[in-house]
């Protein structure tokens, strides 16, 4: 069997935090954590390695570089990480992990249970759940060997309950006895009689709403969007669809957004009413009034932008996440965000 | 504790699924805080409405997935 | 609020074997079909090409760029009037209908948009029936005999005009292969349309079927007129076995409807089976997905909710029609049914990333799958459509003819591995 190995630039020892922008790159045998899965009776033939931001900021080429050196390896079986809490990584774990499951390769990863990686995966992974930190992988690695070793051999797995793997979510399609006509029926009968079923279930993951501002008049307020909004001419490219990345831009004095200054590049609507004014988008002209008015304390002097088309809830979830700290870090009280 | 965040667009169904708590209904997909149709006196008159409303709801304690129309 | 229905039979023949011939008839259970012939009579300017080719269940065969299936059908009492507005004739005013239907044969036409230059790259995604292998079951004409109409657009030819042609067509197809039964008589004989006096305390239970119409190449007719500007209203089921409603939306094959889907809805054939014995089937409304703005979607569920409380119906039965933000109209529509009281149920496709949209009342839904799976990897021995068919490759669900259409004709459904 052949079991290949992805990694970041730490775990793969081309660095810390200053090697994330490494490119993709191959190693044979195991790296790193690859020698304690190798110990625990996984032999590892060969380990691809990727930096975290270069995979964040070039998805489409890394994954390309990665999924052709791994086909033509002729995987059995794939283990991405432990990337543990790593929010980047256990990204680039999940989409590789979806990417090879699309294609119908086995994988294994591991990472915390909300890293972001696991709703990236969309089920392609047996994921095992670690601790946050790096000392959980004297716990991980032995799972993680024992279930790639039967995947790559075609021994049966058995479920989440069993085994110590999160539920994988997934939903496969059966042939019911029954059309869904017929069920549709059924199902409509019996709520009318006070049996409430459904064939799915309401979705699950939630965020309690944060406390309410005790003073508008007082807060600082920053202005989000998803609606693709940038400067003329778009100078750091943001995408037009599938951006996984943010962008910022200082609001200065400025009392509106001029058609002549910003421009939308979502190629999710049509964006010829929006560009005649942007402030249909991102309405500072109206949040300068409500400043003038007294209604609200100050608006933050950079806006936040991105294009929310084809964009993966797992992209997103993280895309918010880092805007969240910068906010946080620059005491921003309140957002006010637009979509399209 | 998160950020109190109110998201103004035109599918609250859909923000509400994502789990967004503060929604004001937008004007439509093209232009969540505009409308064309209306003088510029107007328009901006309306979203200066639509902030306000935003604004109020920040100010609420909301239960999860709530959505504000533009006038409530 | 009182609705009178037409009172249409349809007969029905079955058909086991197809085979290629001089002549276009029928003996007994086979129907002889002359390929060429059929073709010739296509004479549509805005084609460069029409050809006919029969494909069987068991062949090894990956048809590609499938755009619909219509199941060959023809008014025995007026020729004429089969597929109003499409083919010139016109529903009105005959006191009998009588539709005379093949079952076991498929029309399906073809054709490469892409290749015609007609749309870009990825414009339209694959649309695959398989006749056999891991992919056959998955659309429910991996098991009919099908004519495939094989088309090819004009050089300068408008889109329109071009889709035009190929619906004509297609349509004129199933007409003259329903026509081979004119003079023959079958025991497989059903009324449609009306229905008798049921027990008052049975529910009632209305079904609402969304359709889309959004331009060419994704549009529905109604008697061959697109359903642009569609609001809710209350028709008469028979018109949709007669042939009224046709598809022209080629995209996203597995989860929106096609004219075979209208002429045989599942859903309008079980409610009428159930009336006077569950329940009563109070009536259909056709209702428009992917309204624009927030506002006219929300008009939309209002006006489809208060078209299911003049019908008296206490349940309704809600359809969707493809992916994407005609799930919002769907879970709208869902709300406002339930903030009047009416009990409701609604078909919806699943993703790898869960439902597309969702509200709190849809507490009672059918699953028409998951979209996403995947199908294992096949190699057929021949591809008929054109492209190379991702032959060898696995295939999403979603790329299947019909595989979770939400209207409920199919047997699909998606449960927790």
């Amino acid at each position: 069997m052949t079991v290949i190995h992805y990694v970041n630039q730490f775990f793969a020892g081309l660095g810390g935090e200053e090697a994330a922008d490494h490119e993709p790159v191959r190693f044979d045998g195991p790296q790193g954590p690859g020698r304690a899965l190798v110990a625990a009776g996984l032999p590892i033939d060969l380990t691809v390695a990727c930096g975290d931001d270069r995979f964040a900021l070039h998805e489409a080429d890394c994954l390309a570089t990665l999924l052709t050196w791994i086909e033509d390896a002729g995987a059995d079986v794939v283990v991405c990480g432990p990337s543990f809490g790593s929010g980047r990584y256990g990204y680039a774990c999940g989409v590789l992990a979806r990417e090879l499951g699309r294609r119908g390769t086995a994988v294994v990863a591991a990472m915390t249970p909300d890293s972001p990686g696991v709703l990236a995966s969309e089920g392609a992974a047996y994921i095992v759940p670690t601790t946050a930190h790096v000392a959980g992988m004297r716990d991980a690695v032995p799972l993680v060997a024992s279930l790639a070793s039967r995947l790559a051999s075609g021994e049966p797995v058995g479920s989440p309950e069993e085994e110590g793997y999160l539920p994988r979510g997934l939903r496969v399609n059966i042939r019911s006895d029954e059309l869904g006509a017929e069920r549709a029926i059924g199902l409509v009968l019996a709520k009318l009689a006070g049996d409430v079923r459904t064939e799915i279930a309401p979705p699950t993951d939630r965020v309690a709403p944060p406390d309410p501002l005790p003073d508008p008049s007082t807060a600082l307020v920053a202005l989000v969007t998803e609606a693709g909004c940038v400067p003329q001419g778009n100078p750091d490219r943001l995408p037009t669809r599938h951006a996984n990345v943010w962008l910022r831009y200082p609001i200065g004095d400025r009392a509106e957004l001029a058609p002549e200054d910003y421009v939308s590049v979502h190629a999710g609507f049509d964006t010829t009413e929006a560009n005649r004014d942007p402030d249909r988008l991102v309405p500072l002209d109206a949040a300068r009034a409500l400043v003038a008015a007294g209604r609200l304390g100050q608006i933050y002097d950079e806006f936040f932008t991105t294009t929310g088309v084809d964009t993966p809830v797992a992209v997103s979830t993280r895309m918010g996440q880092e805007i969240g700290v910068e906010l946080r870090n620059a005491g921003v009280d309140a957002v006010i965000l637009t979509g399209t | 504790m998160g950020i109190p965040t109110v998201f103004i667009t035109a599918l609250p169904t859909i923000a509400q699924m994502v789990g967004a708590n503060r929604v004001v209904r937008g004007v439509a997909i093209t232009y969540p805080t505009g409308d064309p149709s209306l003088s510029a006196g107007d328009e901006l008159a309306l979203r200066v409405r639509i902030l306000d409303r935003a604004v109020d709801m920040l100010a609420t304690d909301v239960a999860p997935r709530t959505v504000w129309e533009i006038d409530g | 609020m009182s609705h009178t229905r037409a009172d249409l039979e349809i007969a029905a023949f079955a058909i086991d074997e197809v085979v290629e011939g001089t002549l276009t008839g029928r003996d007994g259970a086979t129907l002889l079909v002359a390929s060429p012939q059929l073709a010739v009579g296509a004479g549509e300017p805005a084609l460069a090409e029409a050809t006919v080719e029969v494909v069987r269940p068991g062949d090894r065969v990956r048809i590609t760029n499938v755009l619909d299936a219509v199941v060959p059908d023809v008014r025995a009492d007026d020729p004429t009037a089969t597929f109003p507005g499409v083919l010139g004739g016109s529903w009105s005013g005959a006191p009998r209908p009588r539709i005379h239907r093949l079952d076991g044969v498929t029309v399906l036409p073809v054709c490469d948009w892409r290749a015609a230059g007609l749309v870009g790259p990825e414009e339209f995604p694959p649309s695959y029936v398989d006749m056999a292998g891991p992919g056959q079951d998955r659309s429910p004409w991996g098991s009919t005999a099908n004519i495939v109409l094989r088309c090819v657009p004009a050089r300068g030819a408008s889109i329109a005009d071009a889709d035009a042609a190929i619906r004509r067509a297609a349509l004129k197809i199933a007409r003259t292969l329903a026509a081979t039964t004119l003079d023959a008589v079958t025991d497989d004989v059903r009324r449609v349309g009306t229905l008798a006096d049921a027990d008052p305390g049975l529910p009632a239970v209305c079904a609402i079927l969304q359709v889309a119409s959004e331009g060419p190449l994704t549009d529905t007719f109604f008697d061959g007129a697109d359903l642009r500007d569609l609001m809710p209203k209350v028709i008469d089921p028979a018109w949709l076995t007669a042939g009224r409603l046709t598809n022209g939306a080629y995209d996203w094959p597995g989860v929106r409807n096609t004219t075979a889907n209208y002429q045989d809805l599942a859903l309008v054939r079980a409610l009428e089976r159930a009336h006077g014995d569950t329940l009563r089937f109070a009536g259909l409304i056709l209702a428009p997905g992917y309204l624009d703005t927030a506002e006219a979607k929300r008009r939309g569920a209002e006006a489809s909710a208060a078209l299911a409380n003049e019908l008296g119906a206490a349940g309704a039965i809600c359809t969707t029609f493809s992916s994407g933000n005609s799930h919002t109209d769907t879970m709208l529509t869902v709300r406002a049914l339930e903030s009047r009281g009416i009990a409701t149920t609604a078909l919806v496709c699943e993703t790898n990333g869960g439902l597309t949209d969702h509200v709190v009342e849809a507490d009672c839904l059918v699953s028409t799958g998951n979209e996403d799976e995947l199908v294992p990897a096949w190699t057929p021995d021949r591809i008929v459509g054109g492209g190379d068919g991702e032959a060898g490759r696995a295939i999403a669900m979603v790329h299947y003819l019909g595989s979770c259409v939400e209207t409920g004709d199919g047997p699909w459904t998606a449960v927790p591995a």
